[in-house]
């Protein structure tokens, strides 16, 4: 009945245009990034390594297709969210809203299974946006820029080498997905809690936007919540272009995020449990 | 003796302080085309909703095809179709597609076939491939007991079918109901407030008003209790106003025109009545029980509240 009521949730998903929002937003944004850095990345890289070109000697493709795809994740997570948010926001509340709930819920079918269903629709666009996000980073950059090493310059500068970076990229992006997942389960208990859909996009972006701006705020308070808060965890994945990767910090942040994930399914599943169809 | 269709035992829902159902009993039995009555606000849809768990109970029982309803929640409902108020459908899919997933939920045979034969029963085939968004209130009506005949069920909960159809829509819906229990021997429970509609479909009936039952019977014998409104066309009231009013059958209540008068009367009087009439050589146009359910539903619910 699962695969059923899956498969079911999956056309009601794909038959809507919103649902491509997403993919077409990435799919026109990802090759205009692209390009424009192959035209004017030098100086974008210029820019970012002023101070480290007066102490060392900087050669090598270093804007390659790598370096772009790096690029493209740190700047479009921020905003895939919203796009995540669009779909995983709305497959509940969108039923309360359209009132079919009533021509739903009157089948054989258990609210649990309901709420498996488009949980796992949720989960599937979500995988399949940031997917779109790899195959066309990764795929647009190194054939339209080439391979090469990756300079990342965070509290330390590293230098990756071609040949140790693919995998990297590998853990990276199933991150973005895991925080990704994350941002729609939030989306998802959202979605349950409420009957129209625009409730669970604006309290989940909320949500985003104060954990974010509470993060980025140096007060020593803050420093007991940043832990807590998804958005903290969700930066995680620049983590495996750390050498060598802090497994433990990896871990933490993984429990964190994990956390929130079982935390949002279970609390939908009993609030839908418990809810009553008035609409 | 088989299990009720449907039995519904003290059932209540409390809404915090409101009672929107209290100490609701009904029995519908199979093949009934059984009528739920009552005006608005009386507990009605959210009847229909505690039967098809959408909402909880807050007390009672209800039992579908002699089962529990919550512990056989699967079982009973693969054997029932239902429209619960508006129907509202998934608006960017065609009516084809949402009978076929809709069907599918309820392990239905969505061939392309089977679409075909329960559109053509509602008079929808022409516009299978048409987006919900585009029907009008009464396609989307049709196409709700379309989605409610997918899964060829044995008992049809339809909470106001008619509601938004044309004159010759209603006359469809109602011969389809009829035509459901009597060839398909479909049970079939039908909330209306369109009166007329109970009275020429139902064969049972139960008048609800403030989430209780006030009477549930047999259509005909809730229609025959008590006295009746007839009117009496003639060309010569005033005669006619001396001789019934010598007669002790009933009451004389009016003569709202030239040609006519009212009487209050039992029903097994009405004969008498005519034949006096006909005695004194009173010459008759027409002798019409005005009684309905519509006078019956608004006495008892005017009583009742």
């Amino acid at each position: 009945m699962i695969l059923t009521a899956y498969r079911v949730e999956m056309s009601k998903v794909f038959s809507k245009w919103r649902t491509f929002i997403g993919i077409m937003a990435l799919a026109f944004l990802i090759p205009v990034i692209v390009i424009a850095m192959s035209v004017e990345g030098g100086k974008f890289l210029n820019f970012a390594t002023q101070s480290l070109s007066q102490n060392f000697d900087i050669n090598g493709n270093l804007m390659n297709g790598y370096a772009v795809a790096f690029i493209i994740l740190s700047s479009l997570y921020v905003h895939v969210p919203f796009l995540i948010t669009l779909v995983a926001g709305e497959v509940l509340a969108g039923e309360a809203a359209a009132g079919t709930y009533r021509v739903l819920l009157t089948r054989p079918l258990s609210r649990a299974t309901m709420v498996n269903a488009k949980y796992m629709a949720a989960l599937t666009y979500t995988i399949l946006l940031v997917a779109c996000m790899a195959a066309l980073s990764l795929g647009l950059g190194t054939s339209i820029m080439g391979t090469g090493d990756l300079l990342v310059i965070r509290q330390k500068i590293t230098v990756i080498t071609v040949d140790d970076l693919l995998w990297r990229f590998g853990f990276a992006y199933a991150w973005a997905a895991l925080g990704m997942i994350t941002v729609a389960s939030i989306a998802f208990l959202c979605s349950a809690l409420v009957e129209n859909a625009i409730g669970p996009i604006m309290t989940t972006m909320a949500l985003i936007i104060v954990m974010t701006i509470i993060s980025a705020i140096d007060i020593p308070l803050f420093d007991y919540l940043r832990p807590l808060f998804f958005t903290t965890h969700m930066n995680a994945w620049k983590l495996f272009f750390d050498d060598p990767i802090n497994w433990q910090r990896v871990t933490t942040s993984f429990s964190v995020l994990l956390l929130h994930i079982i935390g949002c399914f279970v609390a939908t599943h009993v609030v839908i449990r418990r809810k009553d169809i008035l609409t | 003796m088989p299990a009720p269709i449907i039995e519904i035992s003290h059932l209540a829902k409390h809404y915090g302080s409101l009672q929107a159902v209290r100490d609701l009993n009904l029995t519908v039995e199979q093949g009934d085309i059984y009528g739920f009555l009552g005006p608005n606000g009386a507990g009605k849809s959210t009847t229909i909703r505690m039967m098809m768990t959408l909402i909880r109970p807050t007390a009672g029982s209800i039992k579908i095809f002699g089962l529990p309803l919550h512990e056989n929640r699967f079982r009973i409902l693969r054997r029932v179709g239902a429209i619960v108020e508006r129907p509202d459908f998934y608006n960017y899919l065609s009516a084809r597609r949402n009978l076929e997933l809709l069907g599918r939920l309820s392990g239905a045979d969505v061939s392309k076939s089977n679409v075909n034969r329960v559109l053509g029963i509602v008079g929808l085939g022409e516009r299978a491939e048409s987006r919900v968004k585009t029907f009008s209130h009464g396609m989307k009506q049709r196409l709700g007991l379309a989605q409610a005949l997918i899964n060829n069920p044995d008992l049809i909960v339809l909470d106001e079918p008619s509601t938004g159809l044309d004159p010759h829509g209603m006359v469809h819906m109602r011969d389809l109901i009829l035509e459901l229990a009597s060839d398909h021997k479909k049970t079939v429970f039908l909330s209306s407030h369109i009166l007329s509609e109970v009275e020429l479909t139902a064969n049972r009936m139960v008048i609800i008003n403030r989430g209780k039952t006030i009477i549930e019977g047999s259509v005909q014998e809730l229609l025959n209790a008590g006295r009746l409104k007839v009117t009496i066309e003639t060309t010569q009231v005033q005669r006619a106003v001396e001789v019934v009013g010598s007669t002790p059958f009933g009451e004389w209540i009016q003569s709202s025109t030239e040609q006519d008068i009212i009487m209050m009367l039992n029903r097994e009087d009405i004969p008498s009545v005519v034949s006096v009439l006909a005695t004194a050589d009173i010459p008759l146009r027409a002798v019409t029980p005005v009684r309905s359910l519509e006078e019956y539903f608004i006495s008892l619910t005017r009583e009742s509240a």
